[in-house]
């Protein structure tokens, strides 16, 4: 029985060798392709044996500024707010109809309003450009509306879920206490969705946000979003700086936003004790 | 209010229902649609239309390596998302010693957009990329792991991304639930392995399915990564397709437009026997 | 399949700076004895068993089990189960590879460990079922499930973390008689934990009565009820009049009048208690006279308060016992139920 004893208390020492050694590998795969964008940005000159940049400076920035980045930033920030003023509104309409309002044939319209996940976005977009031109539907526009379909999945999910989840005695308890289904909806049911919403509104953000074959292909060339703006700055050669900086513009308002949303299924992670 | 069963709760859901439904029905159905009459002749720009299966059969060559490719970028990456994603799963619900640092990692991962995590794959990998600096590699000893033979960089590209979301999803099921079903385990005389083995693997499972299956089915029809980090031929689906529907060659665009068909088939194929997997992975769910 | 639990200074502290959760338990459980941990929620009395199980390490102190200390052993490999308060069935496994789960971990083949769980599932009364996911159970199946399952692991002590308080009345009642049956049939060393002094009552030869991490009293149900040694025992205990006084001479003093004592009591002052169902309507001569200030019923006995001199006594009188409220009444309070509990400073 000493035996068990000490060889327990010697596992442990490898164990958590073990442990620590594999999540500085797990750790080193996530960040380590962002390391790169980092240095790149702040260098002037890195050339191929130096592990770090020879000269620092702002390169990358004058470059960004001058190939239009702030618009370009402008116009992702519009799309990303639009396809989430959008799809977050019609996916709680839909996840209310889902889960409390008896739907014909729920299945169905689930399967349907999820559809845009299974297609490929550039399916899509080629198989409905001709027809947006026929319809002389403004080519922003038509961006909007198709990302607006290709968010609908998420804003949907994320919503059905919550409201599954949520506990429909709030409601009753308030209609008991004399509250219409207005001031209901006001003062219950969109407070407790409240982190529900913003989560799908974040995610409807960043389908518009990170688009870049949709906003290629039907917006015509006209809509430089950031994306598109990297896309051609990385498809050339000798511009690094300027794509690290337009990279970390693209990365650093969704962190932002996520640090306000919250990291999602954090709550459901409090330990007992 | 509390969801009246009958005739005028049905009416209220529908109402509720549409704002959603139209879009969706009427771009996808839109798209497919044009997207098939396209493909079949029945559409065309110039001409008379004419039903024929021509646009499949002429890049018959280019869609014989364009499928299987597609496939092994979808499947390769889609395997180490999985693995790597649970991993990362695992450590940041773990019992003892739980990483916040993983967890927070791989949120943050998430809202990268994929052609910056291209962009930055160039960075990392290419010849004279940041990786082959840091280990000291001179450029020509180099694999050509960006526009190589292999796909290396895109995979990565796919496989990075993903394995943030698989660790988001799978984390948030077992959070809920893997550490009072491993106590129980482990109290019944379960070990380390044998709870990863009968409890957290199972419990996990249907989750990793879900979240693999979207990956798949997401890198099957993604295009941008590979039209960055791939090389000119052969061409994946996507790329194949969007290159044939944007040629100046009027001719050509119908065979864009039978790619895109294909490739939807493919993913809507995928998706079916996923769900039939899944279905009896998650019977007790 | 039963062995001796020792737990010596079993002390744990959650987090710097915080009261400790338990503070220096001692308690024996003997070899095929249930030993009942009561206490409120906080006090500590799950702490016992995840220290014993293993799932946490105590900060101080030690659990024997047959004389061996399990310090460092992980819970798989103490010898213990536990089943706890929600039934934690694997949802993707059957009733039966539930029940056989601690048998194929343990590396026995697939057949006899559904053999033996099917044995013990006819044990907890639910032959037949092994076919049935989880969900498809009842919560009073789901819980004899978790019992069976924890029963065929074959552990040396039987942890229950309130198995049955999900449970209704009814269906308790029944896991209570099956447990009561379990132990006559295996004699297993159970440390039970409860917050329900009846089920302790039912179910364990000694109660360890625990508040704020620290034991309070540890004795047969009897002896408890019979003699507190705490306010806060004889309150978790159902105690409820309590009469400050002063005991001289094996007589206790107060507003009440002068009332003799059973036993020997040491002079000072002292905490007066007599349990409500002790107390009864006096005939002739009364030990308390005062008025009744409420009435409310349990089932049918009537539950009456009344006001003597400022003070409330407590009483369960038997049915039929017709008091109403504003009534002048004459109590006996029995000298064998008369227990004084000490005043401790602070």
């Amino acid at each position: 029985m000493g035996l068990i004893g000490r060889r327990a208390a010697a596992r442990p020492g490898r164990a958590v060798l073990a442990t620590r050694l594999g999540r500085a590998v797990l750790a080193a795969w996530l960040v380590l392709p962002l390391v790169p964008l980092l240095l790149w940005a702040v260098a002037d000159r890195w050339s191929a044996p130096a592990v770090l940049p020879q000269e620092l400076g702002t390169d990358g920035l004058r470059d960004a500024l001058a190939a239009g980045g702030p618009a370009a930033l402008a116009r992702s920030t519009a799309l990303g707010a639009a396809v989430a003023v959008l799809a977050t509104p019609l996916g709680a309409l839909a996840a209310r109809a889902l889960v409390v309002h008896r739907v014909p044939r729920p299945g169905a319209v689930l399967a349907v309003l999820l559809s845009p996940l299974v297609l490929p976005p550039f399916a899509v977009a080629l198989g409905l450009d001709v027809l947006l031109l026929r319809l002389r539907v403004p080519a922003t526009a038509g961006v909007v509306l198709l990302l607006t379909v290709a968010a609908l999945p998420y804003t949907t999910i994320v919503l059905r879920a919550a409201l599954a989840a949520q506990d429909r005695g709030f409601e009753e308890e308030a209609r008991t206490l004399g509250a219409t289904p207005w001031q209901v909806l006001r003062g219950v049911q969109v407070p407790l969705l409240a982190p529900a919403l913003a989560g799908a509104a974040f995610l409807a953000f960043l389908v518009g946000w990170s688009d870049y074959v949709v906003t290629l292909l039907v917006g015509g060339g006209r809509l430089v979003t950031l994306p598109l703006l990297i896309g051609s700055a990385a498809s050339a050669t000798g511009n690094e700086a300027q794509v690290a900086v337009l990279s970390l513009t693209a990365v650093l308002p969704p962190l932002a936003l996520l640090a306000l949303v919250g990291v999602p299924g954090r709550r459901a992670r409090g330990g007992r004790r | 209010m509390s969801g009246p069963p009958g005739a005028r709760g049905r009416r209220t859901g529908l109402l509720l229902v549409l704002p959603a439904l139209v879009p969706v029905v009427a771009v996808v159905g839109a798209a497919l649609t044009s997207a098939l009459l396209a493909a079949l002749g029945l559409a065309p720009l110039v001409g008379e239309p004419r039903l024929t299966g021509a646009a499949f059969t002429a890049p018959a060559d280019q869609l014989a390596s364009a499928v299987p490719l597609s496939l092994a970028i979808a499947a390769a990456a889609t395997a180490a998302a999985a693995a790597v994603g649970l991993a990362l799963a695992l450590a940041a619900v773990a019992t003892a010693r739980r990483s916040r640092l993983l967890g927070a990692l791989s949120a943050a991962t998430v809202p990268v957009p994929h052609l910056v995590g291209a962009a930055a794959m160039g960075l990392l990998l290419a010849d004279a990329g940041f990786l082959p600096r840091l280990l000291g590699v001179a450029p020509e000893d180099w694999p050509a792991l960006v526009g190589g033979r292999w796909w290396v960089a895109v995979v990565a590209e796919y496989a990075w991304k993903e394995s943030a979301f698989v660790a988001l999803v799978v984390g948030g099921v077992l959070a809920s639930r893997s550490r009072s079903y491993g106590e129980t385990a482990a109290v019944l005389g379960a070990g380390r392995w044998a709870r990863f083995r009968t409890v957290t693997l199972p419990l996990a499972a249907p989750a990793l399915g879900a979240a693999s299956a979207i990956s798949f089915v997401y890198v099957l029809g993604s295009y941008e990564v590979a039209a960055l980090l791939g090389r000119a031929a052969p061409e994946p689906l996507p790329v194949l397709a969007v290159r044939l529907s944007t040629s100046i060659d009027l001719a050509a665009r119908p065979q864009g437009a039978a790619v895109a068909v294909v490739t939807a088939g493919l993913a809507l194929l995928a998706v079916v026997l996923a769900l039939r997997a899944l279905r009896r992975l998650a019977a007790w769910g | 399949m039963s062995g001796e639990l020792r737990l010596t200074g079993l002390t744990r502290v959650h987090g710097r700076g915080r009261p400790p959760a338990l503070d220096g338990l001692d308690l024996a459980v003997p070899a095929g004895s249930c030993v009942a941990v009561l206490g409120p929620s906080g006090s500590g009395k799950s702490t016992v068993l995840r220290l014993t199980a293993g799932l946490d390490e105590p900060t101080r102190g030690s659990v024997h089990l047959d004389g061996r200390d399990l310090a460092g052993v992980p819970p798989e490999r103490r010898g213990v189960a536990m089943v706890f308060q929600r039934p934690l069935l694997f949802p993707h496994l059957s009733a039966r590879d539930n029940v056989a789960y601690a048998d194929r971990v343990r590396g026995a083949p697939r057949r006899r460990a559904r053999a033996r769980a099917a044995e013990f599932l006819d044990l907890v009364g639910l032959a037949g079922l092994g076919d049935r996911a989880p969900r498809e159970l009842s919560s009073g199946q789901e819980q004899r499930v978790a019992l069976a399952r924890a029963l065929a692991a074959e552990p040396r002590v039987l942890l229950l973390d309130e198995p049955f308080s999900a449970l209704d009345a009814p269906l308790r009642e029944e896991m209570h008689e099956l447990l009561v049956d379990l132990r006559a049939r295996l004699a297993p060393t159970v440390l039970l934990v409860t917050h329900d002094p009846a089920e302790a009552a039912a179910l364990a030869d000694t109660v360890a009565v625990l508040e704020a991490g620290r034991l309070q009293q540890h004795g047969p149900v009897a002896e408890l009820h019979a003699r507190p040694a705490s306010l806060s025992v004889s309150r978790l205990l159902g105690g409820r009049t309590e009469v400050p006084g002063q005991v001289r001479a094996g007589v206790h003093h107060s507003p009440l009048g002068a009332l003799a004592l059973p036993g020997p009591v040491a002079d000072g002052p002292g905490v007066l208690v007599v349990r409500p169902e002790a107390v009864a309507l006096a005939a002739g001569h009364a030990d308390v006279t005062g008025t009744v200030v409420r009435v409310r019923y349990r089932g049918l006995r009537p539950l009456v308060t009344v006001d003597a001199g400022g003070v409330a006594v407590h009483a369960e009188l038997t049915p039929g016992d017709d008091v109403v409220a504003g009534a002048v009444v004459g109590l006996r309070l029995p000298v064998a139920a008369r227990h004084v509990v000490p005043v401790r400073p602070g």
